[in-house]
């Protein structure tokens, strides 16, 4: 079944894109991350352009964020405090990313922007996730020393503040520029950024793991709501037709995909999703160094 | 109906056919609506002759050839060039008018029925577009790489619809409107060529614009992107909570 996508000004195969929703929303259901890393190499694989496929991603990542958000909220999974430190960085970030990224479609390079940006940070977390999980697999019945986290130089920065939830008295320095790096990121790469916001909050602000998944989706629906107002004012490139069919794709997927999850042990979710990044990496490598099919592009001017 | 009506008042007069004009023709529509199911169109022009219609070379009658041009936009071409072995895209060149779409279809091909530079002037197949790089000094791959990607998206076609031709003075020609295609006005010309002389031309109109929801959220979009912004957060968090709610049920 074809449909006519209003802002991309192409006809899509609605099933294609129904599919690609459930897909996704069933990995991200089962790994706990948005899947906004996924959906947004998929659609430009289909032919979606990059502009489109990347602000409508936001879009997307946003509504399946949402219900995660208001299920975390409800048992108290949320720091707020913490939450809204990552998001002051946070819109910095997008506001910053999405005039990089208006400013590399005016220089033609938003295709190779996009891809470049994706093999460097999911090539750089999936090898981080592989070895990690392999070490918790293998060290798995040795006793380890628990430790609450370790103090270093970033402990020693001033403007202290508590946060209560995470069980921290730290800077917000450190919240507030890993939330500006996930904004710029979020902007161009059309991503929540849960699979890089969860990990730096664990090991760089050592927050604890309970309210980790529910404070750093706190951040990727208010960011990527950011990010599509943004893009919609500057890019003019969010297609609601295309965010609803994945919507009803993934809402549906994620639900599966967590059922599923629940029987898995927290370390091969993550070496399993750690392959699955770099998979997607080396997709992505394989299609810049590739001989391409046609030796010129065509767009219209802007 | 209007095409069976028309048609069958110039078969009934085959007396008068003199007094009439030596060329009529016409579109089966002149509006192509872009709905949300929009997959493409074809635009049926027909019409008829006053003599009959030979494609034989050489012979004495009528030819037809119908030209059909799109709104004309500015266009980028990028040539992609190797860098440390990463593909990307390099030089390029910026087209100030070119036709966003183009389709040509006669009885014979244009550079057959017309002398040289007549088909030239009148700007009679692809090959004689107007496409001047701004600047004036790109290579010419970059013209040639703009006319086979047009022709590859199928918004440029020569003689890809041929005319058909029935009971010798009737003819009619489809053109295919690839569902990319760029809103605005279009114009088909429709020329009656007789020993390589053009002897009649009409000039017809259609319309190719975006109706109901794609209309509306396109407008919204490009005139209130603000609100359009606001009302895709909406939206999205909205289909994002009636998911959860409908599966925690289910």
């Amino acid at each position: 079944m074809q449909v006519y996508l209003p802002i991309a000004e192409m006809s899509v195969d609605a099933l294609l894109l129904l599919g690609i929703g459930f897909g996704v929303g069933w990995l991200s259901g089962l790994f706990g991350v948005g899947g906004g890393f996924l959906m947004t190499p998929l659609l430009i694989l289909t032919g979606i352009p990059s502009p489109i496929a990347v602000a409508s991603g936001a879009c997307q990542t946003l509504g399946a964020s949402v219900s995660g958000l208001m299920s975390h909220w409800r048992r108290g999974n949320v720091d707020a405090r913490m939450g809204l430190t990552l998001l002051v960085g946070g819109f910095l970030g997008s506001v910053l990313g999405v005039q990089l990224f208006a400013l590399l479609r005016r220089l033609g390079q938003v295709d190779l922007a996009v891809a470049f940006f994706y093999i460097v940070v999911l090539g750089s977390v999936g090898a981080l996730m592989v070895r990690e999980s392999l070490g918790a697999i293998l060290q798995r019945n040795r006793d380890g020393q628990v430790r609450l986290h370790e103090h270093f130089w970033m402990h020693g920065l001033p403007l202290k503040v508590r946060y209560r939830k995470s069980r921290l008295y730290i800077s917000i320095i450190p919240p507030m520029l890993v939330g500006f790096g996930i904004g710029i990121l979020s902007a161009v790469m059309g991503v929540g950024g849960g699979f890089m916001l969860v990990p730096a909050m664990i090991y760089l602000l050592g927050m604890p793991t309970a309210v980790v998944i529910g404070t750093s989706l706190f951040q990727v629906v208010f960011v990527s709501a950011n990010v599509t107002l943004l893009q919609s004012i500057q890019t003019g490139s969010v297609d609601v037709v295309l965010v609803l069919l994945l919507l009803a794709g993934g809402v549906s997927g994620a639900q599966f995909g967590a059922a599923m999850g629940a029987k898995l042990r927290g370390e091969e979710t993550r070496f399993l999703l750690g392959l699955l990044v770099l998979a997607v990496a080396a997709m992505l490598f394989w299609g810049l160094v590739q001989t391409p099919e046609q030796a010129f592009v065509i767009e219209p001017a802007q | 109906m209007k095409v069976l009506a028309l048609l069958a008042l110039l078969l009934a007069a085959p007396g008068t056919a003199l007094a009439q004009p030596s060329l009529v023709a016409e579109l089966a529509e002149t509006q192509v609506e872009i709905t949300t199911g929009f997959t493409g169109a074809s635009i049926l022009v027909f019409g008829a002759t006053a003599l009959p219609i030979s494609a034989q070379p050489g012979s004495p009658g009528d030819e037809v050839l119908i030209v059909a041009a799109g709104p004309v936009q500015p266009m980028v071409v990028r040539r992609k060039v190797r860098v440390l072995g990463f593909w990307l895209n390099g030089p390029s060149a910026t087209f100030p008018d070119v036709p966003g779409y183009y389709a040509i279809a006669g009885t014979r091909p244009p550079w057959e029925m017309l002398a040289e530079p007549d088909r030239q002037e009148r700007r009679l197949g692809l090959d004689t577009l107007p496409l001047r790089a701004r600047g004036g000094q790109a290579s010419p791959a970059f013209r040639a790489a703009l006319l086979d990607l047009k022709q590859q998206e199928g918004l440029w076609a020569e003689q890809t619809a041929p005319i058909q031709v029935s009971g010798g003075q009737l003819f009619n020609a489809r053109l295919p409107l690839p569902a990319t295609v760029a809103t605005g006005d279009y114009t088909v010309q429709v020329l009656l060529i007789r020993q390589a002389r053009v002897m009649a031309r009409q000039e017809l109109i259609f319309r190719v614009q975006r109706v109901g929801t794609a209309a509306q959220i396109n407008a919204l979009a490009v005139q209130k992107p603000a609100l359009y912004g606001l009302a895709c957060i909406a939206i999205a968090a909205f289909a994002g909570w009636l998911g959860s709610v409908i599966f925690r049920r289910g």
